[in-house]
């Protein structure tokens, strides 16, 4: 198994996920939703993609796992290498034996997710059996197995509950066990923890970080909650109207945010600490598509525009240390006269 | 709690239990809220917090009469509302308003937006047609809209600014109070900081008070003076926001505030989760109802329930609250920033203003 807190920049290993150029168009849009966005993940790391609604992340998401309905999105563009093999080109029959065995998925709400009329356990050993080759016994004994790898309380007694019998916390804690149960390579987690309190989401982000300790799965983990990225983060990606606006290392994009999105963002955040007085904003909301801007996407709402902001797209641009920002006017402090350390 | 000038709205000993009894289902009694004393100052925010199926919303309701309490009393400005007939009610509903999570379920999808913000003039005020639409024009204007807005429908508008169309909506009859159900929790955060700056805008300008139901505790530091943490229908800890935030002395305003993941890599990891799922309000534990989850619990917090107690306006309901020390948010701590995201916020901040944004 691979050593898990191997860095990225490594660069001798073997990325297992690499997506490249990847563009995303809906029926009737004039712009692509999800335009050229690339990334990769290594084995045993975490990639957060985070940024808010509307801004592709999802999209981004399903179109890697071939999820995405034919008749209304359209991949315009890019590929998705999972295991030597592009996922957005292969077909229903091929990405079924890879979805949910080697690459497997949870949403954010457990209860749609889950069949509502079979019991859990059933459902578990069903996701083995459609993958391995395995008696109905074995895939029971697997569940069961999963059952106490999440820490389900009693586990032997609710393998035979329904969804509805459990907790939302319960519930995605048998998505998780479902999920892992194939021992895939890659985990795609969409908002896992957004439906749950505060309390519940803090047990489910330590078993994740644990899990992915034990089992060097890589993540790829959506989200909108800054606060679940520099929890469960290795590596950050910020998106904004269907781009990456900036992305890195977690520490680096925390402690060096370069584009104004992020900056806006991390700013517009009510902090823990003492009041703060007024909050930041980012005026005004992302812009439809009807109207999105040629150049920057965020140059309707940045504070730092210039006239060619809004005719040149920015290219992603790293330093040395894997941090790359899409942004003409970085680096700030530069282009506009503050001493800088 | 004696009434006094200072006070706009108390809450005495309010209990409100539902009964699950239905045609597939024989009777259930939900404890939503058991047992519920505050009073809220006039000009103060006021925020209750807990997760969900604490009684939370229910509470919020009750407050208004929205719904009726099974028992207790409410006195709303020295006027008992659970004796009131539904006349006096009309006449106070005027005064008490409030603002619902939902943006997209709150408002009649039928009705335009103009509509929408001049009916509670045609309940509350005796404006002539002109006298209203000029109302709404400015009501309208006030919280971030254009006047010509009014002639649209709901579902134009992103989340955001349906909140706004709430809060104009809201403030029509001028109210003196506001209760706001979760008014942030499904914005996005840019949007939520606009929202949460225009409220206070607002709070200030009206001269309200605001009641906030919210489980993001980030907001609740941000817009409260005091907080009332509530856990399966009963307030555990009440104190000045600072004070609860600094010193908490419940083990589950503890957890609480140990379970937000911090916007910081690296700072919130050593904490351990709190065991367990909510129990249901239907059969909550015996003695202290958080027992079956606290790291602290002893035999006592099992057999007996702790009273709601005092100690120089600090309220809490802990057997041993006394003898624990507990850990709050260390001040500084969850702003570790470094010297350059210092830096970039505050030239954020500089140039939004001159770019003249809207920061409302």
């Amino acid at each position: 198994m691979q050593e898990p807190s191997l860095p990225e920049t490594a660069g001798a290993v073997e990325p297992v996920l690499q997506v490249r150029g990847l563009s995303v168009r809906f029926a009737g849009q004039p712009v692509d939703t999800v335009d050229g966005v690339s990334f990769s993940i290594a084995p045993g790391r975490t990639l957060c993609l985070v940024g808010e609604s509307g801004c592709g992340k999802s999209v981004t998401s399903l179109a890697t796992m071939g999820l995405l309905p034919a008749k209304v999105a359209k991949i315009t563009g890019g590929e998705a290498l999972f295991e030597g093999r592009d996922t957005l080109t292969l077909s229903r029959h091929e990405i079924e034996t890879v979805r949910g065995n080697r690459m497997a998925m949870i949403f954010q709400e457990p209860m749609t997710s889950l069949n509502p009329v079979f019991k859990v356990g059933a459902q578990v050993a069903e996701a083995v059996i459609r993958h391995r080759k395995v008696s109905r016994l074995e895939a029971r004994e697997r569940a069961l197995e999963m059952f106490r790898k999440v820490r389900i309380p009693a586990p032997e007694r609710r393998l035979d509950d329904y969804p509805h019998q459990l907790s939302g916390g319960m519930r995605q804690r048998v998505m998780i066990a479902m999920a892992l149960a194939n021992d895939p390579k890659l985990l795609i987690a969409d908002e896992p923890t957004t439906a749950l309190d505060v309390t519940i989401q803090a047990q489910i982000l330590e078993l994740m970080r644990e899990l992915q300790r034990e089992t060097g799965t890589a993540m790829l983990l959506i989200t909108h909650d800054l606060g679940v990225v520099a929890e469960i983060a290795d590596d950050v990606a910020v998106m904004y109207g269907g781009r990456i606006v900036e992305t890195g290392p977690v520490e680096r994009i925390f402690n060096d945010p370069q584009h104004p999105y992020t900056i806006g963002l991390m700013s517009s955040m009510p902090s823990l600490d003492a009041r703060s007085g007024r909050l930041a904003t980012i005026s005004g909301s992302v812009p439809p598509p009807s109207e999105m801007p040629a150049g920057c996407r965020f140059a309707t709402r940045c504070p730092f525009v210039e006239e060619r902001c809004r005719v040149e797209v920015p290219p992603l641009e790293f330093d040395g240390f894997g941090h790359g920002r899409a942004c003409l006017r970085a680096p700030l402090e530069d282009n506009f006269g503050i001493k800088g350390a | 709690m004696a009434h006094s000038a200072e006070t706009i709205i108390e809450a005495d000993d309010l209990v409100k239990h539902f009964s699950g009894a239905s045609l597939v289902r024989s009777a259930a009694v939900v404890r939503a809220v058991d047992g519920v004393s505050l009073s809220v100052r006039r000009g103060e925010t006021f925020a209750i917090v807990g997760e969900a199926g604490c009684g939370k919303s229910t509470l919020a309701r009750l407050l208004v009469r929205l719904i009726d309490p099974t028992s207790g009393r409410i006195v709303y400005d020295g006027a008992d509302l659970t004796g009131l007939s539904n006349r006096e009610m009309h006449r106070l509903r005027a005064k008490v308003q409030f603002v619902f999570q939902d943006p997209f379920s709150s408002l009649n999808p039928r009705m335009t937006v103009g509509k929408l913000v001049e009916e509670p003039l045609l309940i509350h005020t005796k404006l002539s047609r002109a006298g209203r639409r000029q109302r709404v024009a400015s009501l309208l204007v006030r919280v971030g809209l254009r006047a010509d807005y009014a002639k649209r429908y709901p579902h134009e508008f992103s989340g955001g600014q349906r909140q706004r169309i709430g809060i104009a909506r809201a403030l029509a009859s001028e109210p003196d109070l506001l209760i706001g159900d979760e008014p942030v929790s499904a914005l996005d955060v840019s949007v939520q900081a606009q929202i949460i700056n225009l409220v206070e805008d607002l709070k200030d300008e009206f001269g309200l008070t605001l009641i906030i139901i919210a489980h993001d505790l980030a907001v609740i530091r941000h817009m409260s003076d005091r907080v009332a943490v509530m856990y399966l229908g009963k307030i555990v800890e009440l104190a000045g926001v600072d004070e609860l935030f600094e010193r908490p002395q419940h083990p589950y305003t503890q957890a609480l505030l140990q379970a937000i993941p911090v916007p910081a890599p690296g700072a919130n990891v050593e904490h351990v989760p709190l065991a367990g799922d909510i129990p249901s309000p239907v059969a909550p534990p015996s003695g202290c109802r958080f027992h079956t989850r606290c790291p602290y619990a002893v035999e006592r917090c099992s057999e007996s329930e702790p009273p709601l107690a005092a100690e120089s306006g600090h309220l809490v309901a802990c057997h041993r609250a006394a003898e624990l020390s507990l850990e709050g948010v260390s001040v500084g701590g969850a702003s570790n920033r470094s010297p350059a995201a210092t830096r970039r916020f505050e030239l954020y901040r500089k140039f939004s203003r001159q770019a003249g944004a809207i920061t409302d």
